[in-house]
C-alpha cells in the first residue's frame, strides 16, 4: 500500500538499470485500477465521495467565496434579524441579523478541524497502543486491552457528556472529550489485525535476517493494518463531526460566535417552528457531510477489506 | 395476562380513530373544574421553603403556603397577610406580629404563634435558602411566642430592611414537620416532595421533572378574590424545556401560560388568535460586571472606554424592544431610585479619547465575556459587546459557563473574569437589597463579581441600612448611586420587561415587581369561561 | 460453559467498578462548585460550607472516591445535591420511560431493518440494494436532534397529527404502577385511551431513535443472507426446486438471524446512550434527559449513575451475546 522504500530487503537482486516507478509498483498499479474500479460502479461511493469533495472545497475556499465572510466573525446587523431565504441571504438571516449562508459554508471549516484532531488524535493513540498490545503481548497487553474495554463498555456520547461537563463548555474541551473517547475503537482493530499479521512468515523471515522491531512495526504490520483503519478512519470523521454536533447541540459545544453547526442548531431550535430555515440549513450541512463520510468508507470498505463489511 | 394485553390492543385500535378526531381542549376541565396549566422551563427540585428558592420553587410555595406579610401589586406593597398587624419598638430592635385568627393549615390544625416562630428557627437553623436574609440580625433565640396569636421579634441590631424580607419566610405547621422528622432532620426529607403550608393550594400530583399539581382549598381561610364560583379546582405547572414546545402549547391550548420564549416568540405570537402577552417593567438588572482589581479592567480609563463604546440601542434590540436601558445602579420601581446624569451612552469619540488614557491607548487586547451557559440572551448580549468593541480595537472572547462554575470562579479575585454578565433580582424592594451589592462585604457573592471598593460608598451603605429615617436614606443613596456610576465597576445594561404569553381567556394575572422572573402570583387566577 | 460463564461474570463486576472509578474521577476533576448553586444565589460563605459538610465535598478528593466506592458496593449511588434524592432512586423512576423508548424503538428497528435487509439482500446490487444502503447508512448520518426537530415540525405543529413531546397529555393520570412502561401499564389497566394517547406521544421519539439501530440491523441482515444463500445447501435446496419464497423466509432467514440477535444485543446498550439526545428533543423523563439536566447544573453523582446504568445494561447484554455464541460454537469457550 505504501511505496516501499528502495532497501536491500526490498528488492535484494542485483539491478542493472533502475526500475522506472511503473515498472516498480506494476502490481499495486493494478490493483489501484481495479480498486477504482469497483468504486466508480457504486453509485452510492460515488455520491458519498462527491459529497466529502465538496465538503473540502468549502472547507479550503469558503471564507472567500460566501457573501458575508464577516458574519462568521460576530459582525452584527440587527436591522436584518431572522430574515427567510432570499436572493440576498441564501439560507436567511439569524437572530442577530448574521447571514446564515455565509455561516454554514465556513462552519465546513470548523467541522474539518474538529472531524480531523478527533480522529487523528484517537488514530495515533490507538493504533500505537494496538500495535504495541498486540505485537508484546503478555501483561502490556492485558493491562492496554482491560483499559479499552472499559471504554469501550461505556457509551461515548455518554462519557464524552460527562467529561465536558467537568471540563466546562467549549470547542476544545468539547474534541479534547470525544478524542478520549474515540482511541479505544481503534487499539481493538488494530491489536486483532497485528495479531493475526506477527505470526506470518514474512514477518518470521524478516525477523530470523535480523530486521529490528521497529522496522518490523513500520514496514510490515503497519501497512498490513491499513486498510480497515483507512475505512474506519473515513466513518469516523462523519461520526466524530456528529458526535461534536450533539454536544453543541446539548449546549457543551463551540462558543458564539464560532460558526459550528451543531450549536447553531442548539441556538436555532428555540426559533422553531416560525424561523425554520434557522435550523434546517445547519441540519443539513451536518446530514450531507456525515453522510459523505459515511458513504465513503462504506464504498472503500466494500473494495479494500470486503470480508468486514459486516462488522 | 398476555392474553389479556392482545385483546385490549385489539379493542384499543378499534377506539383509535374516535380519539384521533378529539380537538385539542382549550384549558384542562376536570370534573372538580378547570385547572390552569402553566408552561415553564425549570424544575422545581425540592419544594422546603427554607431549602431552596428561585423562581418557580417560589411560586409553588407561594401557592402552598402563607407568609406572615405578602408582596403584591407594581409597584410592589407588603400586604398583611397571616399578621394582621405589627409594631415596632422605639429602637427599630423589637417586632410584634398580631396574627389572624382564622388561618389554618391544610390538615385543620390553627396557625398560631409557635408556628412562626417554629419556621423562623427551623430557616435560620438549618441555614440555607433563605436564612441569609435574616441570620445576622436575628437569632432562634430571639423570636418569642407572646401569645398563642401574637410573636415577638428582637433584633440584634437595628435593621429597617427587617420586614421587607418577611414576604419570603414561608410558615409550616410544627406538628406536621415534626411527625416526619428523621434524624432531627427538622423534616427536610419529607418536605421535598410534601408541603405543611396553610396557603390557598395544597400539593396534588407531584411528578418530579415532569410536572407539579397543585389543588385549590375549597375553605381558604383568606377566601378567592376571583370568587368561590370562578376560583380554578387547580394549577399545574408542567415542565416544558423547549420555547418550540411551550409556544405549541400555548397555541394548542395545552397550556394556559408560559414563560420564557425568546424575545422574537412574544413578538410574533403576539399576533395569534386567542394570546395576550403580559409584559411589565421589571426590576431585574443586567449589568457587565468588570474585575476592578486586577487585569486590564483594574484601569478605571479602560472600563470607561468600554462603557463609552457599548451600543446601547442593540441592548434593547436584543429584547425586542421589551427593556429599558438603565439609569442607575438602582432600577427604577425601587424606592430611592434617582436618574444619574452622565451615564455612558454610546460615543465612540469619548471611548477612544478614555482609552487613550488608558494602559492600553490603542486596543489590541483580548478580554474574555463569561456568560451563564444556556442564557441566550446574555449570548447575543455579548455578540453586541464583541461587535461594539471591535472599532477600539479591544477583542472580546465570549466564553459560556455553567452557573455553579461561573460563580466559583467570580468568588476570587484573582479568577474573575475581566467581564462577566450578571443578572440581578432584588429580593426586597428596600434600596439597601441593590446598593449592599456594591458594599465590601458582598465580595465572593456573584453580584459583587466586580469587587468594587470604595471605602466612603461602604461607609454611606451602612449608614443608610441602619437609618430609620427615609428622608436621610434617600439623599444617601442618591450620593451612592452617583459615586458608584462614576467609578464604572461594570457597564450599566438594561432592565429587561417580565413577559409572559397567555390565552386571553385567563384572568386575574397580577403583576409584582419583586416577584423572580417568570414567576406568577397564581392565587388570584382564573379561567373566564366563553 | 459454567466456568466460561463465571469467567464472564467475574469481568463484568471488575468492569462496573472501572466505570464507576473511571466517570468518578472524570467529573470530579472539575473545578465547579455545585454546593455553591444549590445554597442559593446570595448564600454566604458558611451557608455554602453547610451543605459541603452535608455531601461530604469538603473532604479530599481520595476520601470522597473512597467513601463513594464503599456506598456502591452497597448498591447505593449516593445522593443528587439538586435534588436532595438518592440517584438510585431516581434513576429507577427515570428508567422505565427509558426502556420503554428502547423497546419500541427496538422493536421499529427489527420490523423495518429485517425485512429490509433480506429484500437488499436477494436484490444484491440492485437498484433497490443502492437505495437501502443510502437510506441505512442516513440512518447513522443523521443528526438525531435535527431530524426530531423535523418531525415535530412535520407531524406535530404543521399536521397537528402527534403531540410535540412528553409521554402523555397533561392531565392524564398514568395508569396504576406494574411495570413503569405506559403502553403495557395502561392495557392491563384496560385503559385504551390511555394506551392510545402514550403511543401517540411514544412514535416520533422512537422514530428518532431507531433510525441508527435499524442501519445496522439491516446491514448485518444483509450481510448474513447473502452469505446463507451462496451457502452449498441453499444452492442445493434452489436445485431441488424449492421455491425460492420459502428458501429465503425459511431457510436463510433462519440461518441469518443469530448475527443479527447478536447486533440487537449490542444496539440495545448502544440505544440506551444515545436516548440523551432524543430524550432532551422530546421532552422526554427518562435517565438521559436526566443526566443532561444534572451535568449541566454540575451535580455529578446522577452523571456517574447513569452512566454506571446504562454501562451496565450495556455489558450485560455483551455479555449475554457472548454467552449465546459460546454456547453454540463451544470453540469461543477458550477466548
Amino acid at each position: 500500500m505504501t511505496a516501499h522504500p528502495m532497501t536491500p530487503i526490498d528488492t535484494p537482486m542485483e539491478d542493472t538499470r533502475p526500475l522506472t516507478f511503473r515498472e516498480r509498483h506494476a502490481s499495486q498499479i493494478r490493483q489501484w485500477r481495479l480498486y477504482a474500479h469497483m468504486f466508480r460502479k457504486s453509485f452510492s461511493s460515488m455520491l458519498g465521495l462527491s459529497l466529502v469533495v465538496l465538503f473540502l472545497i468549502l472547507a479550503a475556499i469558503g471564507p472567500l467565496i460566501v457573501p458575508y465572510p464577516e458574519a462568521a466573525s460576530g459582525a452584527i446587523n440587527m436591522s436584518a434579524k431572522l430574515q427567510p431565504p432570499s436572493s440576498t441571504y441564501w439560507f436567511g438571516t439569524d437572530e442577530m441579523g448574521a447571514d446564515i449562508f455565509s455561516r454554514v459554508i465556513i462552519g465546513a471549516r470548523t467541522s474539518l478541524w474538529i472531524g480531523v484532531v478527533i480522529t487523528g488524535i484517537a488514530a495515533i493513540v490507538g493504533i500505537t497502543l494496538g500495535i504495541i498490545a498486540g505485537y508484546r503481548g503478555g501483561w502490556v497487553r492485558a493491562v492496554i486491552m482491560r483499559v479499552t474495554e472499559l471504554f469501550l463498555a461505556v457509551p461515548g456520547l455518554a462519557l464524552a457528556l460527562a467529561i465536558v461537563a467537568a471540563l466546562g463548555p467549549g470547542i476544545t474541551n468539547c474534541v479534547l472529550a470525544l478524542a478520549i473517547v474515540w482511541w479505544p475503537g481503534y487499539v481493538r482493530l488494530v491489536e486483532a489485525k497485528t495479531l493475526s499479521i506477527k505470526e506470518e512468515l514474512f514477518i518470521e523471515s524478516a525477523r530470523s535476517i535480523g530486521a529490528k522491531t521497529p522496522w518490523i512495526l513500520w514496514h510490515h504490520i503497519l501497512p498490513n493494518c491499513m486498510s480497515p483503519i483507512i475505512v474506519k478512519m473515513s466513518m469516523d470523521m462523519g461520526m466524530a463531526i456528529l458526535s461534536a454536533a450533539s454536544l453543541g447541540f446539548i449546549g457543551l459545544g463551540a462558543q458564539p460566535p464560532s460558526p459550528e453547526w451543531g450549536a447553531m442548531i442548539s441556538v436555532a431550535r428555540t426559533y422553531m417552528p416560525d424561523w425554520w430555515w434557522y435550523s434546517l440549513f445547519p441540519g443539513a450541512a451536518i446530514f450531507l457531510t456525515v453522510l459523505g463520510f459515511n458513504l465513503l468508507g462504506d464504498g472503500l470498505r466494500d473494495i479494500l477489506d470486503p470480508r468486514s463489511r459486516d462488522r | 395476562m398476555f392474553g389479556k394485553i392482545i385483546r385490549n390492543i385489539a379493542i384499543a385500535g378499534l377506539l383509535a380513530s374516535s380519539v384521533l378526531g378529539t380537538p385539542a381542549s382549550a384549558f384542562e376541565r376536570t370534573d372538580k373544574g378547570n385547572v390552569i396549566v402553566f408552561g415553564g422551563r425549570q424544575a422545581i427540585p425540592v419544594l422546603d421553603p427554607h431549602i431552596r428558592y428561585d423562581w418557580s420553587t417560589r411560586m409553588m410555595q407561594q401557592a402552598v403556603y402563607d407568609g406572615l406579610v405578602k408582596y403584591e401589586g407594581d409597584p410592589a406593597v407588603i400586604k398583611p397577610w397571616l399578621a394582621e398587624k405589627w409594631e415596632t419598638s422605639e429602637d427599630g430592635k423589637t417586632w410584634t406580629f398580631h396574627l389572624v385568627k382564622n388561618a389554618k393549615f391544610h390538615n385543620g390544625d390553627p396557625v398560631t404563634a409557635e408556628a412562626i416562630r417554629y419556621s423562623f428557627e427551623r430557616g435560620l437553623k438549618l441555614n440555607k435558602g433563605v436564612a441569609w436574609m435574616l441570620k445576622d440580625f436575628l437569632a432562634p433565640e430571639g423570636i418569642s411566642v407572646v401569645d398563642d396569636y401574637t410573636v415577638k421579634f428582637e433584633l440584634k441590631a437595628p435593621y429597617t430592611p427587617f420586614l421587607s424580607f418577611l414576604p419570603w419566610w414561608y410558615i409550616v405547621n410544627p406538628a406536621q414537620v415534626k411527625a416526619n422528622e428523621v434524624d432531627g432532620d427538622y423534616g427536610q426529607k419529607w418536605l421535598t416532595d410534601n408541603e405543611a403550608g396553610s396557603g390557598p393550594f395544597k400539593l396534588g400530583r407531584w411528578e418530579p421533572n415532569v410536572l407539579y399539581e397543585a389543588e385549590a382549598v375549597a375553605d381558604y381561610w383568606k377566601g378567592w378574590p376571583q370568587g368561590e364560583e370562578n376560583r380554578p379546582a387547580g394549577v399545574i405547572y408542567k415542565i416544558i424545556r423547549e420555547p418550540a414546545a411551550q409556544k405549541a402549547a400555548l397555541q394548542r391550548g395545552e397550556a394556559d401560560i408560559v414563560e420564557g420564549l425568546t424575545p422574537d416568540d412574544y413578538v410574533q405570537i403576539a399576533r395569534a388568535k386567542g394570546i395576550a402577552i403580559e409584559d411589565h417593567k421589571g426590576m431585574t438588572t443586567f449589568g457587565i460586571k468588570f474585575n476592578t482589581q486586577q487585569g486590564p479592567t483594574a484601569d478605571i480609563n479602560l472600563r470607561k472606554a468600554i462603557a463609552y463604546a457599548m451600543d446601547y440601542d442593540a441592548l434593547i434590540q436584543v429584547y425586542n424592544g421589551a427593556a429599558s436601558l438603565e439609569t442607575s445602579p438602582i432600577p427604577d420601581a425601587m424606592r430611592g431610585h434617582i436618574d444619574v446624569p452622565g451615564i455612558p451612552r454610546q460615543d465612540l469619540a469619548k471611548a477612544k479619547e478614555y482609552l487613550a488614557k488608558s494602559g492600553y491607548p490603542n486596543g489590541g487586547i483580548t478580554l474574555p465575556y463569561v456568560h451563564v451557559a444556556g442564557l441566550e440572551e446574555a449570548r447575543r448580549i455579548g455578540l453586541v459587546l464583541l461587535d461594539s468593541l471591535k472599532p477600539l480595537n479591544i477583542n472580546v472572547e465570549i466564553k459560556p459557563e455553567q452557573w455553579p462554575n461561573m460563580v466559583a470562579n467570580g468568588s476570587k479575585v484573582e479568577t474573575s473574569a475581566a467581564m462577566t454578565s450578571v443578572y440581578t433580582t432584588p429580593v426586597s424592594t428596600d434600596p439597601d437589597a441593590v446598593a449592599y451589592q456594591y458594599h465590601k462585604n458582598s465580595w465572593g457573592q456573584y453580584f459583587a463579581m466586580m469587587f468594587y471598593d470604595n471605602p466612603k460608598v461602604t461607609e454611606m451603605i451602612d449608614k443608610a441600612r441602619s437609618s430609620s429615617n427615609w428622608d436621610e436614606r434617600a439623599k444617601l443613596y442618591a450620593d451612592i448611586q452617583t459615586q458608584i456610576v462614576a467609578d464604572q465597576p461594570e457597564v450599566f445594561g438594561m432592565l429587561q420587561n417580565r413577559r409572559w404569553a397567555r390565552r386571553d381567556y385567563l384572568q386575574g394575572f397580577q403583576f409584582s415587581p419583586v416577584r423572580f422572573t417568570g414567576e406568577v402570583d397564581i392565587y388570584p387566577l382564573w379561567v373566564k369561561a366563553e | 460453559m459454567l466456568t466460561f460463564a463465571f469467567r464472564k461474570l467475574l469481568t463484568l463486576v471488575g468492569t462496573m467498578i472501572g466505570i464507576a472509578a473511571l466517570t468518578f474521577l472524570i467529573t470530579n476533576v472539575a473545578p465547579g462548585d455545585p454546593a455553591r448553586l444549590v445554597a442559593g444565589p446570595n448564600a454566604t460563605e458558611d451557608m455554602v460550607a453547610t451543605i459541603r459538610t452535608e455531601y461530604g465535598l469538603d473532604k479530599s478528593l481520595p476520601e470522597q472516591f473512597i467513601v463513594y466506592m464503599g456506598e456502591l458496593v452497597r448498591g447505593d449511588l449516593g445522593t443528587s445535591i439538586v435534588t436532595t434524592r438518592p440517584v438510585l432512586e431516581e434513576v429507577m423512576r427515570y428508567a422505565p420511560a427509558t426502556l420503554e423508548l428502547v423497546f419500541v424503538a427496538m422493536f421499529l428497528g427489527i420490523v423495518i431493518g429485517v425485512p429490509l435487509g433480506m429484500l437488499s439482500a436477494v436484490y444484491k446490487d440492485g437498484p433497490l440494494d443502492q437505495v437501502t444502503r443510502i437510506f441505512s447508512i442516513s440512518g447513522v448520518a443523521i443528526p438525531a436532534f435535527w431530524f426530531g426537530i423535523l418531525l415535530q415540525l412535520l407531524f406535530s405543529v404543521d399536521l397537528e397529527w402527534l403531540p410535540v413531546s412528553g409521554r402523555l397529555p397533561l392531565v392524564t393520570r398514568p395508569p396504576e404502577f406494574v411495570t413503569g412502561l405506559l403502553l403495557v401499564d395502561s392495557l392491563i389497566a384496560g385503559n385504551f385511551s390511555t394506551f392510545w394517547t402514550s403511543l401517540q406521544h411514544i412514535i416520533l421519539p422512537a422514530i428518532v431513535l431507531s433510525f441508527p439501530c435499524l442501519a445496522s440491523i439491516l446491514r448485518v441482515n444483509r450481510a448474513e443472507m447473502i452469505e446463507v444463500l451462496q451457502s452449498d445447501y441453499i444452492v442445493a435446496a434452489r436445485a431441488h426446486g424449492i421455491s425460492s419464497f420459502r428458501i429465503i423466509a425459511l431457510y436463510a432467514l433462519k440461518n441469518a438471524m443469530l448475527p443479527t440477535l447478536a447486533m440487537i444485543g449490542l444496539r440495545f446498550g448502544w440505544m440506551l446512550g444515545s436516548t440523551v439526545l432524543v430524550e432532551t428533543v422530546f421532552d422526554w423523563p427518562g435517565i438521559g434527559l436526566y443526566a443532561v439536566s444534572s451535568a449541566l447544573s454540575s451535580d455529578f453523582k446522577p452523571v456517574v449513575g447513569v452512566t454506571l446504568m446504562i454501562g451496565f445494561f450495556f455489558i450485560v447484554a455483551n455479555t449475554l451475546v457472548d454467552l449465546a455464541y459460546a454456547w453454540i460454537d463451544p470453540r469461543l469457550r477458550k477466548a
